[in-house]
């Protein structure tokens, strides 16, 4: 009796250690780790060309909990590349160590630099060095609803040419019930997220200085576009508006707040009108798209868009530095990037990849975007090492300004004060 | 053992036993006992302990990834006494400590008393009220989500049916900390389990007696089954006080990782602070900082509860 007990009990001891194992990572691949990823087996299925091609396995894992992505980077089994959802962290994580340098693995692959497009780059150059390398990118443009413009009276075909327009449309299209309550909308303009990024740039700026070394947080654009934001949650009260936002379904559902005719006109990205939202989720959506309107005082600035999309890093502790350089290659191939990006609807980071029949079949509307990535107004993020902090710090002030009626000049000024010593450090070092 | 202080442990640990006056027996059962406590131990020294140390040497370095860390002194501690977000975060746990625990502990009393009383279907009730204590946070605080939706939850619903306008609650940041603290009074269930064995503890002898002398049902409550569970309403209070502390799951959860704190910072708790400082701003020294500040703050706390208790807590022998 004793000698079964004892043995039942290692047994269950082994399989407890056993199943504390995760699934079994092949040795003998390369890991690619994928930030996001709306259907990991088509991604499997492109990588499994590299292995037909050079006969190195690949292993890709998407998505990627943002939460492994830390621990994996300092741990000692990073991935052997790593595709994240944004470059925002790309220059803090080169602070800390934990990814490479890329201009090694650029002139070893042979990568063409100029055939990427200079707006997506950008957010990847940190002086003379590379970063990072910049993989699909994102644009967002102004999406309108039709059917909800004519019953206001308004001309369906004809969204606002002006940012001062679109307040006029937006009011036309709010509808208050006679209780007080909001049940339409004309615009939010933050909704789903902060558009600031865009906003600022029409008016002329954004938070920190080209070059990326000089915090702007409360120079006037700043200011200008916070107060153009503000004035939409003033106009019909933030507590109206934060209770009538409370009952839109979740982002990727039939229910979101555009689709379901509750929000008249957003500020959303390219993969909208892509085969994974609105086809799919809502294909009966009478809408159209546009480039963001300009402020009328200045019409130079139609077309502007602000870039922002999925870099690749490779990782400081990643094994075979060459065999995730030679990785990094030939995902950069103008081929491989029609390809991926092409299936989900984002833009091309690629020149030549942006001339592939593929993106032309995915219509008219995406035609919008991809024309819209060659517009002299195309900027991308600038971010520094200090990024994440400064941003969470925006956000905040963001809130206060929106929902609280808070004065932008106070909460900006606050803000740089505080940040421009951080931002100085961080790049001294 | 003769000498039960810690050291006269920690001698016979580092010296293998063969004090004279212990038998082949004693000895061997020593060490079977030493073996059965090997894996804890471990476990301690090896993800309690050595992380512990190692973060109190972090919380005086700036902690770089993959570079060695620069020590920096005191800096990490004199920026956080600067930092206008620590002291945010502080309130809004205190806030949480002050009232939530207290609420909580009385809510549960009284849901023990209840529970208590011999009516029908006693257990069914029972059953009803500790029920949510076993969901899991993450479900349950998406589903207080919902049910306190301003606009389609079932709260402010019924709140509209007997004319009260319902606030936004998690949207509202004068409101969203009370609809947590509605969310642990929901899931109080494992307190009132506790509070219900320790009122089986109340002797029948003293209440009899107090009713032969006439005290009515209040009296009763108050001067004897109070003062009996004393000893409980301590120790809830105590691992109450120290889990608020570090309260952090469901303000997680509703502030997703990139919102933590929403709306305008009144639901950044400390351990909410802490996390974005370590994960989301690389600042991991200044994360160790605000941990070793915590630890003491709980110690500090609990010693003087402990202290402050003796004069209010019964021990029936």
């Amino acid at each position: 009796m004793k000698k079964i007990f004892s043995v039942a009990c290692a047994l269950v001891i082994l399989s407890l250690l056993l199943g504390a194992c995760g699934p079994a990572r092949d040795p003998n691949a390369l890991q690619v780790w994928i930030e996001w990823g709306d259907n990991p087996k088509q991604i499997q299925e492109l990588f499994d060309k590299y292995t037909a091609e050079t006969g190195v396995k690949v292993q890709v894992t998407a998505p990627v909990d943002s939460d492994k992505i830390l621990p994996a980077l300092t741990g000692s089994n990073p991935p052997d590349i790593l595709v994240l959802s944004g470059g925002d962290l790309a220059k803090s994580y080169y602070k800390e160590g934990l990814i490479d340098e890329l201009s090694g693995a650029i002139r070893d692959g042979n990568i063409d630099m100029d055939d990427f497009f200079p707006a997506p780059l950008s957010m990847c150059r940190q002086g003379d060095l590379i970063l990072c390398l910049p993989w699909g990118t994102d644009a967002y443009a102004l999406f309108w609803n039709k059917d909800l413009f004519e019953a206001a009276g308004l001309d369906p075909e004809r969204p606002p040419a002006t940012m001062e327009e679109l307040v006029e449309f937006a009011d036309k299209l709010t509808i208050v019930d006679s209780n007080g309550k909001i049940t339409q909308m004309g615009f939010i303009p933050n909704l789903s997220w902060s558009h600031t990024d865009l906003y600022v740039r029409n008016f002329g700026g954004f938070w920190y200085s080209d070059d990326g070394t000089q915090l702007t947080v409360n120079s006037q654009p700043m200011i200008d576009a916070l107060t153009w934001q503000q004035q939409f949650f003033t106009k019909y009260g933030a507590d109206n508006i934060q209770k009538f936002a409370s009952s839109f379904g979740e982002y990727s559902s039939p229910d979101a707040p555009f689709y379901a005719g509750k929000v008249a006109m957003m500020v959303e990205g390219e993969w909208q009108v892509g085969p994974n939202f609105i086809p799919a989720l809502k294909p009966e959506l009478n809408y159209g798209v546009t480039a963001f309107p300009p402020p009328a005082a200045h019409p130079e600035r139609a077309g502007t868009i602000v870039n922002q999309g999925t870099v690749v890093v490779i990782p400081a502790g990643a094994k075979d530095k060459a065999a995730s350089a030679r990785l990094l290659a030939w995902m950069m191939r103008p081929e491989i990037v029609a390809e991926e990006f092409c299936f989900n609807a984002n833009l091309p980071t690629s020149k030549k990849a942006a001339e592939a029949q593929c993106f032309k079949d995915l219509g008219p509307k995406f035609q919008v975007f991809v024309e819209l990535m060659a517009s002299p107004n195309a900027f991308a993020i600038i971010t520094s090492p200090i990024s994440l902090e400064l941003n969470d710090a925006l956000g905040a002030a963001e809130e206060r300004i929106l929902l609280k009626g808070a004065d932008p000049k106070t909460e900006l000024d606050a803000i740089q004060a505080e940040f421009e010593p951080k931002l100085k450090e961080a790049l001294g070092k | 053992m003769q000498n039960s202080h810690w050291t006269a442990h920690l001698r016979l640990l580092l010296k293998p036993p063969a004090l004279p006056h212990w038998t082949k027996r004693e000895t061997d059962s020593f060490r079977l006992g030493m073996l059965f406590l090997a894996p804890w131990l471990i476990g301690f020294f090896a993800f309690t302990l050595y992380p512990m140390l190692a973060s109190l040497y972090y919380s005086f370095t700036i902690y770089h990834a993959r570079r060695a860390p620069e020590w920096v002194g005191l800096q990490n501690y004199i920026q956080l006494f600067q930092d206008e977000k620590f002291y945010i975060a502080l309130n809004n746990t205190l806030y949480m400590v002050v009232i939530a625990v207290p609420l909580g502990l009385f809510a549960s009393f009284l849901c023990a008393v209840l529970l208590n009383l011999k009516v029908r279907g006693q257990a069914f009730y029972r059953v009803v009220y500790f029920l949510p204590s076993i969901v899991p946070t993450v479900a349950g605080t998406i589903l207080f989500l919902w049910l306190l939706n301003p606009q389609v939850g079932l709260v402010n619903t019924l709140l509209a049916k007997i004319g009260i306008e319902g606030p936004n609650w998690m949207a509202d940041p004068n409101w969203a900390k009370p609809g947590l603290i509605l969310l642990g009074l929901w899931g109080m269930g494992g307190t009132i389990v506790i509070y219900l064995s320790g009122l089986q503890d109340v002797p029948q002898s003293l209440i009899e007696a107090a009713e032969l002398d006439g005290a009515n049902w209040l009296q009763r409550l108050w001067y004897i089954t109070i003062p009996m569970v004393s000893p409980i309403t301590l120790f809830n209070l105590i691992t109450g006080m120290i889990g608020m502390f570090q309260y952090f799951a469901q303000a997680y959860v509703i502030g997703g990782g990139g919102n933590l704190g929403r709306p305008l910072n009144s639901t950044l708790f400390y351990s909410v602070y802490l996390y974005q400082n370590a994960f989301l701003f690389l600042k991991m020294g200044y994360a160790s900082a605000m941990a070793w500040i915590l630890f003491l703050i709980i110690l500090l706390l609990t010693i003087l509860l402990l202290k402050v208790s003796d004069r209010f807590t019964y021990y029936a022998g």
